[in-house]
């Protein structure tokens, strides 16, 4: 009988301040569970992915810029701690692992390309590998930037998911690699096509395969809006180095320590 | 859609095993992409349903590593110290990592020219 009365009690003391202060309960409420950090998660990506099609498909206008952005200028504004929009937004950052193995089947798909020309990728894939590490590596450092922002330029030219996964291996902060990470693949996106036109390079498959190398996911989604058979290399160079990144760049980084 | 989902989960649980408790030198991710192409290579083709989630993941994939970049927000003095360094260094590694490849690819290969089109 007392627990009847505690909860009669309970109920007309939520009506009352609910009807006293809507708006703060309202927000006391989103703010501890996870739908508001992924509310404004995917309504920042939706209109980051709409300002990019408006944009016809402008490499500057990237969806995961603005969204980040989109994000961060809500937290400062609400004065909301990382932590706390984290907690929430955990459930999309999971799905990272889940892409990183489905990434099997655009590689899959490209076995049959990598099989005729698995010398000639692989040698080029190591070089460009090697040259994106060391220049990066050491203009950051010639440029006098400390040893945190050096250390994640390290694996940024490898797919974000994978990235992430091989920073924490390396002792680097995956949120800063995240971050070199698509700005890198903003950055190849749109200076690639330049580039590979002052080079003179003809064939589709090997600009295709330079793009994805160098710029990962945003660099292959370019790849594919300039022709088909450039994407498909991308994607198969980006699953190449996200592998052999994740492989080699734990093993050999030991005797670079700087 | 569901039992493709499965079947990526699944491959991601193994890999999350080894990675914790044989090879701890690649995360578990990137063992279950090894586990998961090489299943595929043995059976040869990719069936409807994890085709499906596959490309749902990488037509997406964009999104998924928003919640983690947003952590820029802690690192945003060190960052405004050193954004030229960090935009010259990212830019000049781009390109320079763009130019090799593509120039050992066709200084390599002598079929260059086949598939052009």
């Amino acid at each position: 009988m007392s627990a009847a009365v505690v909860s009669t009690v309970g109920n007309s003391a939520l009506t009352i301040s609910s009807l006293d202060l809507p708006m703060t309960q309202i927000w006391v409420y989103l703010s501890g569970s996870p739908l508001f950090a992924l509310i404004i998660t995917l309504l920042a990506y939706q209109v980051g992915l709409t300002i990019y099609l408006k944009s016809n498909r402008n490499p500057l206008a990237n969806p995961v810029a603005i969204a980040v952005c989109g994000v961060a200028s809500i937290l400062l504004l609400l004065d909301m701690p990382y932590a706390t929009y984290f907690e929430g937004a955990q459930f999309v950052h999971f799905l990272l692992g889940t892409a990183t193995v489905s990434l099997a089947v655009p590689i899959y798909r490209g076995y049959t390309l990598l099989k005729r020309r698995i010398f000639p990728l692989l040698l080029a894939l190591l070089l460009g590998g090697t040259v994106s590490v060391v220049t990066a590596v050491g203009v950051a450092s010639l440029m006098g930037a400390d040893a945190a922002i050096v250390g994640a330029m390290i694996p940024k030219s490898v797919t974000a998911p994978i990235a992430m996964g091989v920073a924490e291996r390396i002792d680097v902060s995956p949120t800063l690699t995240a971050v070199f990470a698509v700005i890198t693949g903003i950055i190849g996106a749109s200076i690639g096509s330049q580039i590979l036109n002052l080079l003179g390079m003809k064939a589709w498959w090997q600009r295709g395969f330079a793009m994805g190398v160098a710029a990962h996911g945003i660099g292959t989604s370019r790849a594919f809006i300039v022709h088909p058979l450039a994407g498909t290399y991308a994607s198969l160079a980006m699953g190449m180095h996200g592998v052999i990144g994740a492989l080699l760049i734990p093993l050999i980084l030991p005797y670079f320590r700087f | 859609m569901i039992a493709g989902l499965a079947q990526i989960l699944f491959w991601q649980g193994v890999g999350e095993l080894v990675s914790k408790f044989l090879f701890p030198n690649l995360p578990g991710p990137v063992w279950g992409l090894i586990f998961l192409l090489s299943f595929l290579i043995l059976r040869g083709h990719v069936n409807d349903s994890l085709a499906q989630v596959a490309d749902a993941f990488s037509q997406h994939l964009g999104i998924l590593f928003v919640p983690a970049a947003v952590g820029v927000i802690l690192f945003l003095p060190q960052l405004k110290t050193h954004g030229f360094a960090i935009i010259i260094a990212l830019g000049l590694s781009v390109a320079l990592t763009i130019a090799v490849t593509a120039c050992v690819l066709r200084w390599i290969s002598a079929d260059a020219d086949e598939e052009q089109s």
